[in-house]
C-alpha cells in the first residue's frame, strides 16, 4: 500500500516536471527574445550616455559663445554712442556758431540750417532709441544662459550617477574657460528681465504714466484730507 | 553750478545712453553699476537725482528706493526709474517705494530729459 502512495507521487512529481519541460519551451524564445532586446538596446543606452557626455561638455561652449556676443554687441553699441555723444557736441557747436554769425541779411539762412541742425539731433536721439535692443537682448541672451546652465547642471547630475557606475570621468565646466573679457560684459545672474522686449509702442509707457498720475492723486488727496482734518 | 545725477544700471551701455543725453544738456554725470554702490556714491557726492534701473545685482533698485526715501538725508531726492519691468505690479511697486517718475525702457532721451528738468529746474 504504501509503495503504490509512493509510485502515485512519483508518478505526480513526473507530470510536474513534465509541465515544467512544456512551459520551459514556450519561455525560452521569449527569454532569448529578452536577451535579443538587451543586447540590442545596451549599445544605444550607451550611445545616450556618450551623447549626453558630449552636450555636456560643449555647453559651456555655447554659453561662452552667448557671452562672447553680448560683448561684440556691446562695444560696438557703446562705439556708436560715442559718436553719436561727439555729434551731439558738435551740433550744439554749430548752433552756437550760427547765433553768432546770425544778421538781418542772413536771419532766414540761419532758420534753416537750424531746422537742419535740430532735425540732425532728432535722427540721432532716434538712432539712440534703436540701439537700445543691444540692452533688450542682452537680457534675453543672459535668460538663454541661465537656462543652458540649468540644463548643464541636470546633465552633469545625470552623468554624475552613470560615471559613478561605469566609473568615468565625469565632465566639468571649467569657469577659466571664460575670457574675463566675455565675464565683465555678462548679466549677473538673476538680475536679467526675461520677458524684456524691445517694444517702441508707446503703450506700455501710457499705461505706465496713468498709474503715475493715479498715484499722484492719491497722494494729493491723502494731504488734503490731512490738511481738513 | 552744475546739476549732478546719479545713474545706477548694471547695464554699461544704459548708463552710457543716459549719459550721452544729459551731458550734452550741461548735467553732470556720476554712474555705478549696482544698488550697493549707489548707496555708497550717495552721501558722498551732492546729487540732485537719482536714476535707477530695478534689476541689479547686490541691491537692486526696490530695495535702493526704500533706503534712500528712509534716510533723513535723502528722503527729498528725486527718484527716476528706468527699467524694462513694465508689469502692473512692478510698476505700483516702484512707485509705492517711492519712485518719482517710470520710465520703460527702451526709452526716449528727450522724455529723460523732461522727467529730469520736471525736478532739476
Amino acid at each position: 500500500m504504501e509503495s503504490k502512495n509512493n509510485m502515485e507521487n512519483v508518478f505526480s512529481k513526473l507530470g510536474d516536471l513534465k509541465q515544467f519541460f512544456v512551459f520551459g519551451q514556450k519561455i525560452v524564445p521569449v527569454i532569448q527574445k529578452i536577451i535579443d532586446f538587451m543586447s540590442d538596446v545596451v549599445p544605444l543606452l550607451e550611445n545616450v550616455n556618450n551623447s549626453i557626455q558630449d552636450s555636456t561638455s560643449k555647453i559651456p561652449k555655447a554659453s561662452t559663445q552667448i557671452n562672447s556676443v553680448t560683448s561684440a554687441n556691446e562695444i560696438a553699441t557703446s562705439e556708436i554712442l560715442d559718436i553719436i555723444d561727439a555729434m551731439f557736441l558738435d551740433l550744439s557747436t554749430i548752433r552756437t556758431g550760427l547765433e553768432e554769425l546770425k544778421n538781418e541779411e542772413n536771419s532766414e539762412k540761419i532758420k534753416v540750417l537750424n531746422e537742419v541742425v535740430s532735425k540732425i539731433e532728432n535722427d540721432s536721439s532716434r538712432i539712440t532709441i534703436s540701439l537700445q535692443v543691444q540692452d533688450i537682448t542682452a537680457q534675453q541672451l543672459a535668460s538663454v544662459n541661465h537656462l543652458i546652465d540649468s540644463v548643464q547642471n541636470k546633465l552633469s547630475s545625470l552623468l554624475f550617477e552613470l560615471g559613478k557606475q561605469q566609473d568615468r570621468p565625469i565632465p566639468t565646466f571649467d569657469p577659466a574657460s571664460v575670457s574675463e573679457q566675455d565675464s565683465d560684459y555678462a548679466f549677473s545672474d538673476g538680475t536679467f528681465n526675461e520677458n524684456a522686449r524691445y517694444d517702441r509702442s508707446t503703450e506700455k509707457q501710457d499705461l505706465v504714466d496713468t498709474l503715475v498720475l493715479e498715484n499722484t492723486k492719491t497722494s494729493q488727496e491723502e494731504i488734503d484730507k490731512l490738511f481738513a482734518k | 553750478m552744475k546739476r549732478v545725477i546719479l545713474v545706477a544700471d548694471d547695464s554699461p551701455t544704459i548708463r552710457k545712453f543716459v549719459s550721452v543725453a544729459l551731458t550734452v544738456k550741461g548735467y553732470d554725470i556720476i554712474s555705478c553699476s549696482d544698488g550697493m554702490e549707489a548707496l555708497e556714491k550717495l552721501p558722498t557726492n551732492k546729487i540732485d537725482l537719482l536714476i535707477t534701473d530695478l534689476n541689479m545685482p547686490n541691491v537692486d533698485g526696490f530695495e535702493l528706493i526704500n533706503i534712500v526715501r528712509n534716510n533723513s538725508d535723502l528722503k527729498e531726492l528725486p527718484i527716476i526709474v528706468l527699467s524694462s519691468l513694465g508689469s502692473n505690479d512692478d510698476i505700483q511697486r516702484g512707485l509705492e517705494c517711492g519712485a518719482n517718475s517710470y520710465l520703460i525702457k527702451p526709452f526716449d532721451p528727450k522724455r529723460v530729459l523732461y522727467e529730469v528738468s520736471k525736478y532739476l529746474n
